[in-house]
């Protein structure tokens, strides 16, 4: 352990030095395109470098001076924040590459203000994914609201502001639950410090205050990680554009929820404390409620992104669920299932983004053909969709496999039914997009106004050589066949990363998830199997 | 030679100069202007000898008489901060002023700035009503310097129920002069707890605070406020917001702190429980209020309102943490509202907006000036790490010290009240809102009289406004030298504690 690690400092200043950067270089939009890739690399080298560090069992150690009396602000990167960090800077990287496809092919405005949004939030992500105890993780906690908010409101309409309204509203209400519990912990333990296996202050708290704590810490961090009945900001907030909805309503803002509740299980109170306290079932019987409950909602949605949403709610209570089992196996799986589910979830959307940005379609009644017209995107999206159903080989089903091990070790057979049906559901609302899009032909259904020639967009040899879309928008002008590879070319990497996380899940994600728990044995109930 | 006099001779002094010049404005400028730093420096140099010296805190007897009978200054930790900032704030606002200011209003400015130094440093409680007038008859006058019926009407209420406030704590302060026989602090609070059940003494107290609450505008005794900050041009009202109100709730402090004692609040928890209940009513009405203005100014001053609760609750919990969370809070409420209200200034200079929906849009018109209103907004909202962050956290960790749960949830839930109208603005400065902002157009000055839409005084003020927010920002990192500084003042609070 050292007193001053260079690398979690390096990683969150790249992104924030990129704000200041890219606003100054507002009117030169190839210069600003170049800071946001060049933070993005820089940040996952600087994470990346300490992995092996962190894999071998160290911590990288800053204190940079006092919050307020006696909280320190400090980070600490353990395995858990070295996971968070490793997956938002790296697929930050693959985003950043699709938002200029993207921002270029739909002509979005204010693209200054988009970049550097995005690279604040990222900077945000990263502060809570380091953060050595639980006030200097509010602190950025609040600081991805305030970031991402502009990033909501982008498009500026009616119904966009609606949904920053929204978005401000339930987060901040959750930050005021996280202060709250962040200040009664303070009060009751003396201490915000994160420790494996519980703060130890806790132990001679009144059980009935350690309660309040939780329910306040985990109902705060609750609204991020879209906990039903917590979740209604989240299909809202999808009126954002698309990589933002990718990578931070995929990825960064709802895994700094889930990524709070972690470190308030394990951390905070420990899992055997959670358990003594009673607290495991309750948040075990919410999570697998969302689970449900969201997936037939899911199933409803015929806005592309809004169905997305809705399953996102409900992969994001896996991991909540994994947590609340407190199953050494179900937390493992919990834990890589926050990557597992960031790079298919990524991949689902920037799909989606690509039919937008090429068809102007974003309904899935009007996506019939789209399959055939953009093969790529959409086999990459039939991928990942398999993989969100469990499938093997694919990211989720190490993940659930995990989980359901853990829950049936564990005796909670409701769980392990809700987990079988959750996959049953999946294959139910991915299955009509992918159908839709390979096997039916444009003239079978609705017709889609916004599309030209005949198999739609700017596809195959017939592609006019001027386009002007319906809107006035500016078509991306394409390198590859089916779209530009910017755009392409993250969706392909996004996909390539669910497989690889199936096919060799204990490279790098399954390691970190496994060394995040706590290693004292008589810290967690059960075995590994 | 102790100089702790001539933080208020000097101010007062260079008024009487300003009128003197009164024929040659630039020469009266220049003269106010050269006070106003050599004021900065001279309560910098003061503020840092209390600070350093035993105690944290500098007295002095004016006229040679000894400690009851004479007029008796003194600075510690608080009132350092406060000597500091009032002549640092006028001097900003100044700075940011393109208007040319007859000789006149520099006097009432220079007499603003002596008359709340006073109040800061009086350490006898006769002491500290005379500096209260003195600031309240210059704010009266510069409240009507804009001209115009409304500005004349607002300033005219100012003067009524600002002089009916202070006449009640005169009241007060007769009502312990009888009880005790001094009006020296120090020697209140050592005669007066063996008073703490005379219904003379718990009059005194009521119309002190009374009185108090009046200058500070709590609800519901705020009426006065929101007119004459609206109506004020935007120079004074930064300096109105900024300043008196912070004064006048300092002066609560002072007398809670340390003429009653907080031991005082212990052995009265009627007068105890009633305070805090009007305290967390204010923040509660003055947020509410705020949501519901059209124009900005009057947002700002009815969120002064709520702000202002919260400080005076802090001080009514009987605790240390929460007491040091008022004096954080006192600061960086000071610090944003100047922030805000230049902002809000220079934008109407700039843009003409002074509506809530004038400002849509405002981030393509003047982003800067957006982006710093937005900052600040979030300051006030208290998004860490920002000073309004570090005040809440110390009065609502008081709070729960204290085990009052109830002023706990207010705290808590002020901060979405607070982003309630924060949020408001902050959506129309950033939602285009394409077709209606179309419809507005750019909105002019408007030009149908009234001193409300009178042309701002200011100039771009952007570089002022970043200095604040500057500030706003470092004060919540530099908290922690904050409490060593004000810990001595605080000593009151802790030993309450300790006999609870």
């Amino acid at each position: 352990v050292s007193e001053f690690a260079l690398a979690p400092v390096v990683a969150i200043t790249l992104p924030t030095v990129a704000v200041a950067a890219i606003y100054l270089s507002r009117s030169r939009p190839r210069v600003r395109e170049l800071w946001t890739l060049l933070a993005a690399a820089g940040a996952l080298a600087a994470v990346g470098s300490m992995l092996p560090g962190l894999l071998a069992g160290d911590t990288y150690a800053v204190r940079a001076g006092t919050l307020v009396s006696g909280v320190p602000f400090a980070f600490r990167v353990d395995p858990l924040g070295g996971l968070f960090a490793l997956l938002a800077t790296g697929l930050w990287l693959v985003t950043s590459v699709y938002s200029v496809g993207y921002t270029r092919g739909l002509g979005l405005a204010n693209q200054s203000r988009y970049f550097a949004a995005f690279a604040a939030s990222v900077a945000a992500t990263l502060g809570v994914a380091f953060a050595a105890n639980l006030l200097t993780l509010f602190v950025f906690y609040e600081l991805l609201t305030v970031a991402t908010y502009p990033l909501v409101t982008h498009a500026g309409t009616d119904r966009a502001r609606r949904a920053g309204r929204r978005y401000l509203a339930y987060t901040f209400a959750g930050g005021v639950a996280v202060l709250a519990g962040t200040l009664l912990l303070n009060w009751a333990a003396g201490t915000t410090t994160f420790a494996s296996g519980g703060v130890d202050g806790l132990a001679s708290a009144s059980p009935a205050v350690a309660r309040v704590v939780f329910v306040l810490l985990v109902a705060g961090f609750g609204v991020k990680a879209a906990l039903m009945p917590l979740h209604a900001w989240l299909p809202d907030a999808m009126v954002a554009p698309t990589p933002v909805s990718g990578l931070l309503h995929a990825v960064a803002v709802v895994k700094s929820g889930l990524f709070g509740v972690a470190r308030v299980v394990l951390d905070v109170f420990g899992p055997v404390r959670v358990s003594d306290l009673g607290l495991d079932i309750p948040l075990a019987v919410a999570a697998t409620a969302t689970i449900v409950a969201a997936s037939v909602i899911a199933l409803g949605q015929d806005e592309l992104k809004r169905r997305l949403a809705y399953s996102t709610v409900s992969q994001l209570a896996y991991v909540v669920l994994g947590l609340a089992l407190l199953h050494p196996a179900a937390m493992l799986g919990a834990l890589f299932h926050v990557a597992a589910h960031g790079f298919m979830k990524l991949t689902l959307f920037l799909c989606a983004g690509a039919v937008h940005v090429e068809t102007h379609t974003k309904r899935v009644s009007e996506m019939a053909g789209v399959g055939r017209r953009m093969p790529l995107t959409m086999g990459a999206f039939a991928v990942a969709a398999a993989g969100m159903a469990g499938l093997p080989l694919l990211a989720g089903f190490a993940s659930k496999w995990y989980l359901l091990v853990g829950a049936s070790a564990s005796g909670g057979w409701l769980f392990v039914a809700a987990l079988l049906l959750s996959g049953v559901l999946n294959v139910a609302y991915f299955w009509p997009v992918v159908y839709t899009a390979f096997f039916e032909q444009p003239v079978d259904s609705d017709p889609k106004p916004l599309v030209e020639g005949p198999l739609g967009g700017t596809a195959g040899d017939a592609r006019p050589a001027e386009v002007t879309l319906a809107d006035g928008g500016v078509p991306a002008r394409p390198i590859g066949r089916e779209t530009s590879w910017l755009l392409l070319g993250p969706i392909l990497v996004a996909a390539g990363g669910a497989v690889a996380l199936g096919l060799a899940p204990d490279a790098v994600f399954l390691r970190l998830a496994e060394a995040a728990l706590p290693t004292d044995a008589s810290a967690i109930r059960g075995v590994m199997p | 030679v102790n100089l702790l006099p001539l933080l208020v001779a000097l101010p007062i002094g260079g008024a009487t100069l300003a009128l003197a010049l009164g024929g040659r404005r630039r020469s009266a400028n220049a003269a106010a202007t050269a006070i106003l730093a050599g004021q900065v420096g001279l309560a910098t140099v003061l503020a840092a000898r209390a600070v350093g010296s035993d105690g944290g805190r500098v007295s002095h007897v004016v006229g040679g008489f000894t400690a009851p009978f004479g007029v008796e200054l003194a600075l510690d930790g608080v009132a350092a901060l406060v000597v500091v900032l009032v002549p640092s704030a006028v001097l900003l606002v100044r700075t940011a002023t393109r208007a040319t200011r007859p000789a006149a209003f520099d006097a009432l400015a220079l007499l603003l700035v002596g008359g709340l130094s006073g109040v800061a440093v009086a350490a006898d409680v006769f002491t500290l009503y005379v500096f209260l007038e003195i600031t309240g008859i210059a704010a009266y006058a510069l409240v009507a310097a804009g001209g115009g019926g409304r500005a004349a009407v607002a300033a005219f209420r100012y003067l009524i129920v600002g002089t009916v406030g202070a006449t009640l704590y005169l009241l007060g302060v007769g009502y312990l002069y009888l009880a005790t026989g001094t009006l020296n602090v120090a020697d209140l609070a050592a005669r007066l707890p063996a008073l703490f059940d005379s219904p003379l003494v718990v009059a005194g107290f009521a119309l002190t605070t009374v009185g108090l609450g009046v200058k500070v505008a709590l609800f519901p005794l705020h009426a006065w406020q929101p007119d004459a900050y609206a109506t004020a041009p935007d120079d004074v009202s930064a300096v109105l917001a900024a300043l008196v109100s912070t004064v006048a709730a300092y002066a609560l402090f002072r007398v809670v702190a340390d003429v009653f004692t907080p031991a005082f609040l212990l052995a009265t928890p009627v007068v105890r429980t009633l305070a805090l209940t009007v305290a967390l009513g204010s923040v509660l009405a003055g947020s509410v209020l705020a949501v519901r203005q059209t124009r900005v100014k009057r947002m700002l001053a009815y969120s002064s309102v709520a702000q202002f609760g919260l400080v005076a609750a802090a001080f009514l919990l009987v605790n240390e943490t929460a007491a040091f969370g008022g004096v954080v809070h006192l600061l960086g409420h000071a610090v944003v509202k100047l922030g805000l209200f230049v902002a809000v200034g220079a934008v109407a200079a700039r843009t003409g907006a002074r509506t809530v929906e004038e400002y849509t849009g405002l981030a393509e018109r003047a982003p800067v000036h957006a982006a710093l209103v937005g900052l600040l907004g979030l300051t006030l909202v208290g998004v860490p790490p920002t000073v309004g962050f570090a005040g809440k956290w110390f009065v609502a960790l008081g709070a729960v010290e204290a085990g009052a749960w109830g002023v706990v949830a207010v705290i808590l839930g002020s901060t979405l009240l607070t982003l309630a109208y924060v949020a408001r603005l902050v959506e129309r400065m950033y939602g285009p809102l394409p077709d209606e902002a179309l419809r507005l157009g750019r909105p002019r000055p408007a030009t149908d009289g009234g001193a409300a839409n009178a042309a701002s005084p200011l100039g771009d003020a952007r570089v002022a406004v970043a200095l604040v927010a500057l500030v706003a920002v470092a004060l919540g990192l530099a908290v922690g030298s904050i409490e060593a500084m004000v810990a001595p003042a605080l000593e009151s609070f802790a030993v309450a504690e300790v006999g609870r």
